[in-house]
């Protein structure tokens, strides 16, 4: 019985696997990482060979040392544990949320890699590698066209503000301008500022479009 | 004699009132004497609770915006910034003209006049949501407008389409499908190519 359950589990690890695997997407050539490219494995048995493994999961143990991708001249950067994965470049653009005059200094972190920024004078992070994840639930339904990430700024006198939802491409660049908002005086219940990027409205055509009946239609599919 | 003299008079006075009432006949405007906008008024309509703009949320206020800072905001939330250049070019144009035409004749709702609005009642837009790639298009585009070969600007309008088609219902329609411009990227199309073939009878024309 314990090995049927045991069989069970791999097949349901092995189908997700295959999942993540295949997620890369749309502008695969794009990337200058191959995702077939073998990655170590904290899971990996003796004998096998490798990430490659549908039956391996997509994940790095970040103690092991990583293949590391392109690194960006002068982004001073540290390499991503999660570079198997498809990357982009990403820098944050930190301004007053009232002013709209850029943020020196402010601290901008990545939430999936842990990264740490830190703004120029101009309110800009410098270009880092950050990997494109894209939402491994929709993944058999309708293949989504951006990855997303998170990120949280932080600067003494100023209330945190977290994106979510950053649109990310393989092998493009991509900027978020971050909005952050002083503390003043009448503040006395100070907590984050959360902003969440839509969707692409393209996709979500898509996924309508994807689920429709015949015989209830709704808005009926997309049309000029 | 003098009922006709009076007719006449009155018949006469009767043609001059028309005359001065009568609004001056519009001046066609178009590319030769519209210069490109410098601003364009967009309102901005409340968000849902999903904190997305609602097109039928109520109007919070009207943001005036630079007309080159607009289309940069735009393209990368109608285009992807991840499809090819050419594709991005022909966004970029369908874009800036849409834009350009509705500032020719913005609207007025609830006392607030604007041109634009943030949603997909006309084009979606993200304040300072610029991308390099799509920034790239935009500029690509600036001194250029397509439009009707006599000048007068008119508006370009688009849809999503379906993925890996050239979307032929939309070329009948007259509008670009946007998954179809990427799909003729895809093969080797450039941006003006593709606005041919989604909308006829249309010229590109240098303008200042």
């Amino acid at each position: 019985m314990p090995r049927k359950s045991h069989t069970l589990i791999s097949m349901v690890t092995a189908l997700f696997s295959l999942c993540l695997v295949c997620s890369t997407p749309f502008q695969a050539a794009a990337t200058s990482v191959n995702p077939a490219t073998p990655q170590p494995s904290s899971k990996k048995s003796p004998g096998s060979n490798s990430g490659t493994s549908p039956f391996s999961p997509n994940v790095v143990n970040p103690s092991t040392p990583a293949p590391v991708g392109p690194v960006e001249s002068g982004g001073g950067h540290t390499p991503s544990p999660y570079a198997p994965w498809p990357v982009g470049k990403f820098r944050a653009h930190v301004i007053d949320g009232r002013t709209l005059q850029p943020l020196a200094t402010a601290e901008v972190v990545i939430i999936e890699t842990e990264q740490r920024l830190r703004t120029d004078a101009d309110g800009y992070t410098p270009w880092v590698d950050v990997p494109v994840l894209r939402n491994p639930r929709y993944r058999p339904l309708v293949q989504e066209l951006h990855g997303q990430l998170g990120a949280i700024a932080y600067k003494n006198g100023y209330r945190d503000s977290i994106h979510l939802g950053i649109r990310m491409h393989e092998g493009y660049h991509t900027e978020t301008t971050i909005w952050m908002y002083r503390i003043g005086p009448g503040d006395v219940r100070i907590e984050p500022v959360l902003y969440e990027v839509p969707y692409h409205h393209l996709w979500l055509v898509e996924l309508a479009d994807r689920f429709r009946s015949k015989d209830q239609p709704g808005e009926g599919a997309e049309r000029p | 004699m003098k009922r006709y003299l009076l007719t006449i008079f009155s018949l006469f006075t009767a043609g001059c009132g028309t005359a001065i009432a009568a609004p001056p006949a519009a001046a066609t405007q178009t590319v030769f004497n519209t210069p490109t906008p410098s601003t364009v008024q967009v309102a901005i309509r409340e968000n849902n609770p999903n904190g997305e703009p609602d097109p039928r949320g109520k109007i919070v206020w009207v943001q005036t915006v630079p007309f080159e800072e607009y289309c940069k905001d735009v393209l990368p939330n109608e285009w992807m910034p991840s499809w090819s250049p050419e594709s991005l070019k022909a966004g970029a144009m369908a874009v800036k003209m849409f834009a350009w035409y509705h500032h020719l004749h913005p609207i007025t709702i609830g006392g607030l006049t604007f041109d634009v609005d943030n949603t997909t009642n006309f084009q979606s837009f993200r304040y300072l949501s610029g991308q390099v790639d799509t920034n790239q298009a935009v500029e690509a585009i600036r001194p250029l407008a397509f439009t009707l070969p006599s000048g007068d600007i008119m508006e370009l309008n688009y849809r999503a389409g379906y993925r890996n088609n050239p979307n032929w219902q939309y070329r009948n329609a007259q509008k670009m499908s946007q998954w179809g411009s990427e799909y003729w990227a895809q093969r080797g199309r450039t941006y003006l190519q593709i606005l041919q073939f989604y909308y006829m009878d249309r010229s590109l024309f240098q303008v200042p």
